[in-house]
């Protein structure tokens, strides 16, 4: 176990517990017993403002290049070859995308890399085993799924037209739909939808809205945490 | 480490809270499991819902030679059930390679079929023009180098849901970092191996995914 300064210097309030029992692994030093001073008077703590404005989390530049309006609408994947691959330059298997999205949605840029949660000394994945380095670069599935062994020759496939499909999901940069878009009806409608809609700014409302919501329950925490967030209070 | 990773829940938790609070009862910060849940179901109840067609993650990175595109479905699914090869249901993996990056050159079709109780594969569409079919769980090679394989895998995604539902009911932070609900299971992938040469125009590619249940 290690716990290091930065992880220390961002732990907040709602971490005490956890650091006491995590790192206190040498017995408490006595406590000499005194009269009990005074109370000392204690100054109130700057009040939080509870309404923010997010345009700027949304103008402000997440990668170069890039703002984070321009990550998410519209909902792409981009994968520039000539750099090197890892979110948000595409994704790849083990790649943090729920620290990164978090980072770069809610905190300021300037004062803290896209990276900042990502880069604590933190296991970066919860996979059960190691992948391997060769196609398809998936660890092999656990238990015994039962297996078509490679079997058959003369398959059989629905020569239907995709317009004789119905829409049901579709996907692209990790936690946009499942995050910044708010509940049914919204969630079926932006999963018919296909990104040159999104390019018409139809869902930007959407997203500012929800990032709205979420920056005014979450300021005060990151606030603890001694993290500057994007927005500005209105 | 373990405080770190405690931080990081938090983070998550205080973002979950509010997504519950605010984002509507079944929001889940996830990549796109369980998304939209009215049609795919959430992550303790797809009874009746369309598993198959839940699209899990997209993943796009390159190495020196491909292009690697996949996509997850139908998961995190039970360790003893085999892969959601539905013949129903139509995969679309949709790349621009040239700009606009909205307009789709590469609207790639994936369809599962049956050779009596074989599942196969089959993937139309790809850059270079060509199609490809056969079984499932081997690599298929087609004639200009694309390597196509389904089949069940490690899902490598996690998170805590029950963490953002017991924070939601109690009002306390509730995540646990060793309760992953993605651990010890699996999902069905198909994973695409592109040779650069086929699809690098020189401007970035765009990729998003799709998945569509036949008519009735």
């Amino acid at each position: 176990m290690i716990c290091t300064a930065p992880a220390l210097k961002l732990a907040s309030t709602l971490a005490l517990a956890f650091v006491l029992a995590s790192c206190g692994d040498k017995a408490p030093e006595p406590v000499a017993v005194s009269p009990t001073p005074a109370p000392m008077p204690v100054p109130p703590p700057t009040p939080t403002p509870t309404s923010f404005n997010v345009s700027r989390c949304l103008s402000q530049t997440a990668v170069p290049g890039r703002s984070v309006a321009d990550l998410v609408v519209p909902d792409l994947v981009r994968l520039d070859l000539t750099q090197p691959a890892g979110f948000p330059n595409g994704r790849r298997y083990l790649d943090p995308v729920i620290d990164i999205t978090l980072a770069v949605i809610f905190l300021d840029l300037r004062r803290h890399p896209a990276t900042v949660f990502a880069n604590l000394p933190v296991n970066p994945n919860g996979v059960d085993q190691p992948l391997p380095d060769t196609f398809p670069f998936l660890a092999p599935p656990l238990g015994n799924p039962p297996t078509a062994n490679g079997a058959g020759s003369n398959f059989q496939f629905r020569t239907d037209p995709a317009s004789a499909y119905v829409r049901v999901d579709r996907a692209a940069m990790p936690g946009v739909s499942t995050a910044l878009i708010s509940g049914n009806p919204s969630k079926n409608g932006y999963n018919d939808d296909t990104p040159a809609i999104d390019a018409t700014a139809k869902w930007v409302p959407e997203i500012a809205n929800t990032l709205t919501i979420l920056t005014n329950a979450l300021a005060d925490d990151f606030g603890r945490l001694g993290l500057t967030i994007c927005a500005t209070p209105n | 480490m373990v405080q770190a990773r405690w931080l990081k829940k938090s983070l998550l938790g205080a973002a979950a809270i509010a997504l519950v609070a605010f984002g509507g009862g079944r929001a889940l910060v996830a990549a796109d499991h369980f998304d939209p849940p009215a049609r795919t179901g959430s992550d303790t109840n797809t009874v009746g819902f369309d598993v198959a067609a839940d699209i899990a993650d997209l993943y796009a990175f390159h190495d020196a030679q491909n292009v690697y595109l996949a996509i997850s479905f139908g998961g995190p699914s039970a360790t003893n059930l085999p892969g959601f090869y539905d013949p129903d249901v139509l995969y679309t993996v949709n790349v621009s390679n040239v700009f606009p990056r909205t307009d789709v050159e590469f609207p790639i079709e994936i369809r599962f079929g049956r050779d009596g109780p074989n599942p196969g594969i089959q993937v139309r569409n790809l850059p270079g023009g060509v199609s490809i079919e056969g079984p499932v769980e081997r690599n298929l090679t087609t004639s200009n180098g694309i390597v196509v394989r389904a089949g069940v895998f490690d899902d490598p995604f996690f998170f805590d849901p029950q963490g953002l539902r017991d924070s939601r009911a109690t009002g306390t932070l509730s995540f646990n970092n060793q309760r992953d609900r993605f651990a010890r299971l699996n999902s069905t992938f198909v994973i695409l191996s592109i040779p650069r040469t086929l699809i690098d125009r020189g401007t970035p590619l765009d990729v998003w995914a799709s998945s569509a249940r036949i008519r009735q």
